[in-house]
């Protein structure tokens, strides 16, 4: 499984910047990555992910959740997704580009 | 964010600054955006880092070799750096936006490596092993504390032959209790026999968290965690709340056994922690008279996993009696074949282990 190295907020560009194990680097918009937290609250017990709006999310602090995700803090007090490495991966590479909607399990 | 294109000092600084390697990436520390402000006055370069998950000690080589890299430029004699490394501890501290803080893991300080033993149904002597496990690993010299997250069902404090209450310490902290070298906590300190825990997740939770923060482990090199049986919010809580170095599944040969071990090892597989294999108990049952083994649950259940079997416990009356006296075999008999055999399992785990301690920065 390909674990971050380093995770860079830049809020000067509204991003957060992964640097993966196996040098991939990602960019996630905050708006983006807000859009697709997996939480319940957000995505309900459905099987389709849900893109959420959120306007100009600002990412407040990340924790580490033991050896397999991220847990974001929004400004909003948003804070109950758990985003595992193979997920925030996953939607590192649908990104079409850092404010894209698409959806991160490649289908509509 | 767009500096000019002309040759000065930002600029060359800058330029300077991307000679600079991410340890352990071939990416430099620009591109990766831990770069912020950058300054010059007079004969000083001020360089802002900016907050991310790094850690201390590559924060520190990269100090070096900033002020290494800057102080190449002619004009630059004193190299100012402003670092915001990631803060580690609880994450209950919110802060403000703007000023982002990524959190890393929160290790337990003092403890140098958590091992989880899980089993993916009951019955099959997972605490007997851990118990023997961590026996094992502290008479093989390691410093050892166990414990006990089966919050509804305790059994190590009667396993390993104490029902002394913890010490209570300063700040609401607690000191484990010692037994045979081990450091130990269990729910079943703070219990009498009668009375059931009947308590929700959320609470159960906030225990396990109350264990791994609140209990004064001092300088451990292993510290045994005795996982409930089954892939529910213990376990979880466990992998969310500290890196784990490593699992153990413990299962028995039988086929419905395995079955239930399979979502065990997926569970190690799904919250990244890394396996370091299987233990086979009740593996088969050697007659005191004749010596012949019988293999009551069937053969070889635990290889059918493919994963390595790091030991095959038989089922013997030391084993159990040991447990029930609250003297382990480990303790009560190191000579025994099935001691020996917990031994062996402990030096895997050690040998196993060693080689996947979590990648250190050169």
């Amino acid at each position: 499984m390909p674990t971050p190295l380093l995770l860079t907020p830049i809020p000067e560009d509204q991003l957060l910047r992964v640097l993966w194990d196996d040098d991939t680097l990602n960019d996630y918009s905050f708006a983006y990555l807000r859009g697709w937290c997996p939480c319940a609250v957000c995505q309900g017990h459905g099987a389709e992910r849900h893109f959420i709006e959120v306007e100009n999310p600002q990412l407040v602090s990340i924790n580490m959740v033991g050896n397999y995700a991220v847990n974001p803090t929004w400004d909003d007090g948003h804070e109950t997704g758990i985003y595992t490495y193979a997920y925030l991966r996953n939607l590192g590479e649908s990104q079409d580009n850092r404010h894209g909607h698409k959806n991160p399990e490649g289908t509509h | 964010m767009g500096e000019h294109n002309t040759p000065d000092i930002h600029t060359r600084i800058t330029e300077r600054l991307r000679h600079i390697q991410y340890p352990g990436s071939q990416r430099d520390i620009v591109t990766l955006g831990l770069i912020g402000k950058v300054q010059a006055q007079a004969d000083s370069a001020i360089v802002h880092i900016r907050a991310s998950s790094i850690k201390e000690d590559v924060l520190r080589h990269l100090r070096g070799r900033i002020t290494q890299e800057l102080t190449t430029l002619p004009e630059i004699v004193h190299v100012h750096i402003h670092a915001f490394p990631a803060q580690t501890g609880q994450p209950d501290q919110g802060g403000k936006a703007g000023n982002q803080a990524v959190r890393e893991r929160a290790d337990i300080p003092g403890v140098r490596r958590i091992l989880a033993v899980a089993s993916g149904k009951g019955g099959v002597g997972k605490s007997t092993v851990a118990v023997n496990l961590a026996l094992a690993l502290a008479s093989l010299g390691h410093k050892v504390g166990l414990l006990d997250a089966d919050i509804y069902g305790p059994s190590v404090p009667l396993m390993m032959g104490t029902d002394a209450t913890p010490r209570a310490g300063q700040d609401k902290k607690i000191y484990p209790v010692e037994k045979y070298g081990v450091s130990l906590i269990s729910m079943g300190f703070f219990l009498d026999d009668q009375s059931p825990v009947i308590w929700r997740g959320p609470i159960v939770m906030s225990i396990i968290r109350q264990f791994l923060r609140d209990v004064i482990w001092s300088e451990l090199d292993y510290l045994v965690v005795d996982l409930p049986p089954g892939t529910g919010d213990i376990a979880l809580t466990l992998a969310q709340e500290v890196p784990l170095h490593g699992g153990v599944v413990v299962t028995t040969p039988q086929d419905v056994a395995l079955l239930d071990v399979q979502r065990g090892i997926s569970m190690f597989k799904q919250v990244n922690v890394p396996l370091l294999g299987v233990i086979e108990n009740m593996s088969f049952y050697e007659c005191p008279v004749c010596h012949e083994k019988e293999e009551i649950f069937g053969h070889g259940g635990a290889r059918k996993t493919g994963l390595k079997v790091l030991g095959e416990v038989p089922l013997v009356e030391e084993v159990r009696a040991g447990a029930d006296a609250g003297k382990p075999v480990v303790v009560s008999a190191p000579d025994h074949p099935v001691a020996q055999e917990f031994f062996g399992i402990a030096r895997q785990v050690v040998a196993t282990e060693e080689m996947q301690l979590p990648q250190s920065v050169h």
